[in-house]
């Protein structure tokens, strides 16, 4: 049974480092209605940011400062906050397509700086040896992974309930007017702009910050860990587990990894062998008809956002 | 509004409950239990079926190549279990798909490791998935892993696998530097390089550009390129722009047929080097056999033998169609390699099968083939105790200290849109080309 514990953990920190991801993009998409197409972008970001900070120095790399990881963390969220920050400058004025269009692009010219600054980050090589927080303190794989599933878990519910307290905020408030009606918005006196802008900054900053904690829980980082799929993944996961709502992000992250994964396990126990080789095709079209499944049976997502209604309303009736 | 049996109670304290969260999470975990509990066997005592795991990119970007690689695994078990399997026990493989997706390896690798329990893990194709699995689960869990087609060199020479990973391809120093040798014996000039670039086209990269000008060859640009993309014209013009007189192409079939014809139709010599991964059908159909008349390629050779070609005829039998490919031989290799030191440790744990893997080509041991007849005498050698010196359908290769193989280097051409052998570069031969070059 241990060797179940083993994976479940595994498996538990992966969706947790995924639910971070989700939270970020629900901010931007689900509450602002910002099409943030380039999510892997800011995942490489954070990642990249944690493992050049935080590995031992080497002569002929840039960075490599050996910081400790909790200043590797934070400096992964600051990397990711700047990133945003210009990028958002630069788009934020952007609708929709337009937007994901140039997210996208911003995203993948992200991986290809990766894949190409040698010197900073190890070129297609990635970087190894990257510390995993406390990692020497443990003997056992068992006992890292339990420690850094715990830490996880600690973060996860730090950021999931700072975000539920400024949702529920006036700012949170503003967010929702302006993905409503943007001109009504403006009309009162709200600057669209500064508040899109804060929200696209606040949900890289938590991509960011999943980056660092994937790249110090695998101890390896590489520009093939933040390809487009990645940002799929994300948009499936907080479409399917509803937008516009944190606790549908959570769930979200736990089915589309849970049908990623289980379906490979599904598939690799069901297949006779002689058929493994066309097991991976059975699991992506396993996949591929799960989530299809999941949204025609709950379009709006497994938790859809909940209604809000004022508290003036409320008053008069 | 709620209704049902749990209307009474406020919705914020137990959200799981509300409708449409329960029906799916009870889906999942009825999915989980039910493949994590069928799976679960104690770890120490050799119980049958002995489960070797297996990791490969059977969707993705790599998908063409890898059927004909996980076949020769297939065949390989299918040898194994013929032959006595192992410990007596018969063998089981897993094979999970990694997607091309580092997460998505890990996570197999994980499973494979912890539910299944398997001793050793032969994957997977892309370092870039190889290295996280090294990182995170097989170095960590003391697991062997060995992978048929992975050549970043840093994942065996900087010791983040602490002992545990081995590869049955020679990384692409070997490659590059027998490919050079072959282009400055052909006086190729004026070399324009295209190279994808991964971890293996800069690697590649890296090894011509030290090895050819030393060998009379000359480089007059580099232009990398990104493996995916629809078309290439501007990387095309801008190696044309350099004026050379040959191309060294590194890279995939299919980007480098587009690749090819681009370059062929902007004006570009048919003097081309190409590396191993084009050494397939489809891309001499897909540039058009006319073209390709002086082009030629490296391969990691299958030295011609008994061993190799037993195990070509067993591939052609099985399979109907032959044996040609990258990573089919070394995936045979790297399997029956994983079963012979698991047959020869003392117990079937990880450090103890690290052990093992060595003393499958002991020096002076009797010489154990492919296919499940030698297999059988090998078994039969193990139990008496006495040395053996495995040939498979990669020839007798040896691991050195650091997991990599050396083997010999052979050059292929096309000829009326055949893919031929033209010559083999001995071991012996590679050895004086790498001191030529200086290493």
């Amino acid at each position: 049974m241990i060797g179940v514990l083993s994976y479940a953990v595994f498996f538990a920190s992966i969706v947790l480092i995924l639910a971070v991801l989700a939270l970020g993009l629900n901010l931007q998409w689900g509450y602002t209605g910002l099409f943030n197409a380039g999510v892997a972008g800011f995942y490489a970001v954070g990642g990249y940011a944690y493992a050049i900070t935080t590995a031992a120095p080497k002569p002929d790399m840039i960075g490599h400062l050996g910081w400790h990881w909790s200043f590797g963390i934070l400096a992964a969220m600051a990397a990711s906050a700047l990133a945003a920050w210009i990028v958002g400058l630069a788009t934020i004025r952007l609708r929709d397509d337009y937007l994901a269009i140039t997210t996208f692009g911003i995203a993948t010219t992200i991986q290809l700086v990766t894949l190409n600054w040698e010197s900073l980050t190890g070129g297609p090589n990635g970087l190894a040896a990257v510390p995993r927080p406390m990692a020497e303190a443990f003997a056992s794989p068992l006992g890292f992974n339990l420690f850094y599933l715990a830490l996880l878990a600690a973060i996860v519910l730090i950021v999931y309930v700072a975000l539920e307290r400024i949702v529920r905020s006036p700012w949170g408030r503003v967010l929702k007017a302006i993905r409503e009606d943007e001109t009504a918005a403006i009309a009162l006196g709200k600057s669209a702009v500064r508040f899109r802008l804060e929200a696209f900054v606040i949900g890289s900053v938590l991509m960011g910050l999943a980056g660092a904690l994937y790249v110090g829980f695998i101890g390896f980082v590489s520009p093939f860990d933040f390809l487009p799929i990645v940002t799929f993944q994300v948009w499936a996961m907080v479409i399917v587990g509803g937008s516009g709502n944190n606790r549908g992000a959570l769930l979200g992250a736990l089915i589309v990894w849970g049908i990623w994964s289980l379906s490979g396990i599904a598939v690799a126990k069901s297949l006779p062998p002689h058929l493994a080789a066309q097991g991976g095709a059975m699991q992506v079209i396993l996949i591929g008809l799960l989530l299809v499944l999941s949204l025609l049976w709950r379009p709006r997502g497994l938790i859809g956002e909940e209604p809000m209604v004022s508290h003036h309303a409320a008053e008069s009736a | 509004m709620m209704s049902g049996p749990l209307a009474h109670i406020p919705k914020k304290w137990i959200p799981v409950f509300r409708k449409g969260y329960a029906p799916t999470l009870g889906v999942i975990t009825a999915l989980a239990a039910t493949v994590l509990l069928a799976g679960t066997a104690a770890a120490q005592q050799v119980t049958c079926p002995v489960k070797i795991g297996g990791i490969l990119p059977l969707t993705g970007s790599m998908a063409p190549i890898t059927k004909k690689i996980s076949e020769a695994a297939l065949l390989a078990i299918e040898h194994i279990n013929a032959g006595g399997g192992i410990k007596g026990c018969p063998v089981q493989f897993i094979l999970r798909d990694d997607q091309g997706q580092s997460t998505v390896g890990v996570d197999a690798a994980k499973y494979l490791v912890e539910i299944e329990r398997v001793q050793a893990i032969t994957g997977t194709v892309s370092s870039g998935v190889t290295a996280p699995i090294i990182a995170s689960v097989t170095a960590p869990s003391k697991v062997v892993q060995i992978s048929c087609c992975s050549t970043a060199s840093p994942l065996t020479t900087d010791g983040r696998s602490q002992g545990y990973f081995f590869r049955t391809l020679p990384t692409s120093k070997t490659q590059a530097y027998a490919t050079a040798s072959e282009m400055a014996r052909r006086g190729l000039k004026k070399t324009a390089v295209i190279y994808v670039n991964t971890d293996f086209g800069l690697d590649m990269n890296r090894f011509a550009r030290a090895a050819l000008p030393k060998l009379g060859g000359e480089i007059v640009i580099e232009v990398p390129y990104n493996d995916n993309q629809p078309n290439y014209r501007a990387e095309v013009t801008r190696a044309l722009a350099a004026k050379p007189e040959s191309l060294l192409l590194i890279g995939f079939p299919k980007d480098a047929v587009t690749i090819v014809r681009e370059w062929l139709s902007l004006g570009g010599s048919q003097k081309i080097a190409l590396n191993n991964s084009m050494r397939v059908k489809d891309f001499v159909d897909g540039v058009g056999a006319r073209f390709l008349n002086e082009s030629f390629g490296m391969d990691n050779a299958q030295v011609e033998g008994p061993q190799v070609d037993v195990f070509n005829k067993a591939f052609e039998a099985k399979y109907k169609y032959d044996s040609k490919g990258p990573g089919v031989h070394t995936q045979y290799d790297a399997v029956m390699a994983i079963a012979l030191a698991m047959n020869i440790a003392t117990e079937l744990t990880g450090p103890a099968i690290k052990d093992a893997v060595r003393r499958i080509h002991t020096a002076g041991g009797t010489v154990v083939g492919t296919g499940s007849e030698e297999f059988k005498q090998a078994l039969e050698l193990i139990k008496a105790g006495k040395p053996i010196r495995y040939s498979g359908a990669t020839g007798p290769f040896e691991f050195d200290p650091n997991g990599d193989v050396t083997g010999p280097a052979l050059v292929w051409k096309i000829e009326n849109g055949e893919i031929k052998t033209d010559r083999i570069i001995s071991i012996d031969d590679m050895q004086a080309l790498f001191k030529q070059v200086g290493n």
